[in-house]
C-alpha cells in the first residue's frame, strides 16, 4: 500500500510536459550520437573540457577526507620502519651514484664520438612530475589520472614514465588534471627495441580479463627472443624517446601450429600502484621538420595510439 | 485515492533534499571510484537514488535528470561519453512505468522488482562497451545488480526519513 505524501499543492492536472517516452527516445538519441561522436569522430573533446571543469569542484571535495586519511597514515609509522627504509633510500643511491658517475663520464664519450661521426647531437626531454589522483573507475580500460592538466602545460600523446619504465601515455588533457592510459590497456601500443639482439618489434596490451602483461606480437617462431630480455623504446614512433625501458620478456612459447611465437613480457613500470610519475614532452616535437614533409609528421603521432 | 483511517502521511519532499541526496550519491560514487579503482562489482549509488527518486517524485526526477547525472558519470570515470547517459535513461524510463504499480508492494518485494531494471542497466553498459571494442571487465560486475538490489530497503529509509518526521513534532516526538 503507498503511503500518501501531504503535498502543499495538488499536482499537475493538464501540464504534464512530454511523454516519458518522447524523452526516453530524445535522450537515448542524443547519447547514442555522443557515443558515435566520442568513437568514431572524436568531437566530444569541449563537452568533456566544460562537464569535467564544472565536476572539478565536487570531486576535490571527495577527495580531501581520503587525502587526510593517507596523510594521516603517514604518522604512525614506527621508527625501526621510518629507519628501515632510510636505509633501503640510501643503499639504492649508492648503487645508483656508480652508475650516476659512469653515466657523466658517458655521455661525455658519446659526444665526442657523435662530434667525431658527425652525427646530430642527442635531445634531451623535458619531463614534468605528477602525481596518480585515482584509477579512473572504467572497468573496461586500465586508465589512471593524474593532477597536471592543461594549465600545467601537459600535452595529449605525452609519454609517462615511473621510476622503472614506461608506464603509460597521456589520452585525455583536462585543465586540472588528464588521463594517462596504461601500457597494459588492450588498445595501447608500443615499439619497442630487443635490447640484446637490436630487433625492433612493438607490444601490445594483454586483451584478456586479469591481464596485466604484455604481449610481443608478430615475431616469427623461430626469431631470437630468449627469456629475460629487456625490452626498451625504439623512438621510431616519434612519441617516446629511444631507450627507455618497457618490458622484460616473462614467457615464450614456441608453437607448431603457428608461425608466430606467443611471447608474454612483463612491464617494468609498476602498473598497478605507481604514486609519482613524470610526464615527458612528445618526442615529436624536438624531432627538425623535415623541409616538404610537414603533412607526413604529423602522421606517427597518431599511429602510435591505436 | 480514499484515505484510510490510522495510516501514515508522508510529509512534503524537500527539494534541497531530493537534489542534495542525488549529489550526495554522485559523491559517493566517485569515493567509491577513488577506493575500489577500477573494479566492477561496486554497487552503482546514483542509479538506485535516481530510481528511488523517479519512483517516488516522477514529477520532479525524470528522464532528463537521469541523463545529466550518466553525463557527470561519463566524464568522471573516463568512460564512453554517453554510456552511463543511455543507461540510466533507459533504467528512468522503466522506473517511471513501473512507478504506479511499485509502491502498493512492501519494500523486500519492491527490491526483487527493481532488480532486472537495475541487470538491464549493467547489461546495456556492458553491451554498448563490448560493441565499442573494450576488453570484458571480469565477472564481478555480475554481483553488482544483486547488491543494487540488496542496498534498496537502506536506500528506501535513509531517502523516506525526512519524509517519516511527524508533521507536528512535540515533547513525544521530538522528530
Amino acid at each position: 500500500m503507498p503511503l500518501g505524501t501531504l503535498d502543499r499543492s495538488p499536482p499537475p492536472f493538464f501540464k504534464q510536459g512530454q511523454s516519458a517516452f518522447s524523452k526516453l527516445m530524445v535522450f537515448s538519441a542524443v547519447a547514442l550520437f555522443l557515443m558515435a561522436a566520442d568513437t568514431r569522430f572524436k568531437l566530444t573533446g569541449p563537452i568533456r573540457v566544460a562537464v569535467a571543469t564544472a565536476l572539478y569542484p565536487v570531486q576535490w571535495l571527495v577527495m580531501r577526507p581520503i587525502e587526510m586519511v593517507r596523510g594521516g597514515g603517514a604518522y604512525f609509522v614506527t621508527l625501526s620502519d621510518a629507519q628501515q627504509a632510510q636505509r633501503d633510500a640510501e643503499k639504492r643511491l649508492a648503487n645508483q651514484s656508480q652508475r650516476a658517475a659512469q653515466v657523466e663520464l658517458l655521455g661525455l664519450e658519446n659526444d665526442r664520438l657523435r662530434n667525431l661521426l658527425a652525427l646530430k647531437e642527442r635531445t634531451s626531454t623535458p619531463a614534468q612530475a605528477a602525481q596518480v589522483v585515482y584509477d579512473a573507475a572504467d572497468p573496461f580500460t586500465r586508465r589512471v589520472m593524474v593532477d597536471k592538466g592543461s594549465v600545467q602545460g601537459i600535452k595529449s600523446g605525452s609519454p609517462v614514465m615511473d621510476e622503472a619504465g614506461v608506464l603509460g601515455q597521456v589520452t585525455r588533457v583536462y585543465p586540472l588534471s588528464s588521463e594517462v592510459t596504461l601500457l597494459i590497456d588492450r588498445d595501447h601500443t608500443i615499439p619497442v627495441l630487443n635490447t640484446r639482439t637490436g630487433a625492433r618489434s612493438v607490444v601490445y596490451g594483454d586483451p584478456s580479463v586479469h591481464g596485466g602483461t604484455l604481449e610481443l606480437r608478430f615475431m616469427a617462431g623461430n626469431a631470437d627472443v630468449q627469456q629475460g630480455d629487456i625490452l626498451t623504446t625504439s623512438g621510431v614512433d616519434g612519441v617516446y624517446p629511444p631507450g627507455m625501458p618497457v618490458a622484460r620478456v616473462d614467457k615464450v612459447e614456441r608453437r607448431a601450429d603457428s608461425a608466430f611465437a606467443k611471447i608474454t613480457c612483463q612491464p617494468l613500470a609498476n602498473t598497478l600502484g605507481a604514486r609519482h610519475v613524470m610526464i615527458l614532452e612528445p618526442f615529436s616535437v624536438q624531432i627538425p621538420v623535415v623541409p616538404g614533409m610537414d603533412s607526413a609528421q604529423a602522421a606517427p603521432k597518431k599511429g602510435a595510439k591505436k | 485515492m480514499i484515505m484510510r483511517s490510522g495510516e501514515q502521511l508522508l510529509l512534503p519532499v524537500n527539494p534541497l533534499y531530493l537534489w542534495g541526496s542525488l549529489l550526495a550519491a554522485l559523491m559517493f560514487n566517485m569515493l567509491q571510484s577513488t577506493l575500489f579503482g577500477r573494479a566492477a562489482w561496486p554497487p552503482d549509488v546514483l542509479a538506485l537514488a535516481l530510481v528511488f527518486w523517479v519512483i517516488h517524485q516522477p514529477l520532479r526526477v525524470g528522464v532528463g535528470t537521469a541523463f545529466v547525472f550518466g553525463l557527470c558519470m561519463d566524464v568522471h570515470q573516463g568512460a564512453l561519453l554517453g554510456q552511463h547517459a543511455f543507461a540510466y535513461t533507459a533504467l528512468s524510463f522503466f522506473a517511471i512505468t513501473i512507478s504506479r504499480r511499485l509502491l502498493w508492494y512492501s519494500i523486500p518485494s519492491q527490491a526483487l522488482q527493481i532488480f532486472p531494471l537495475l541487470a538491464g542497466a549493467h547489461a546495456l553498459q556492458l553491451a554498448v562497451r563490448l560493441l565499442a571494442g573494450n576488453s570484458f571487465p571480469g565477472w564481478g560486475f555480475l554481483i553488482t545488480p544483486v547488491l543494487e538490489a540488496l542496498l534498496w530497503p537502506v536506500v528506501t529509509f535513509i531517502l523516506l526519513a525526512p519524509q517519516m518526521r511527524a508533521p507536528d513534532p512535540d515533547a513525544n516526538r521530538p522528530l
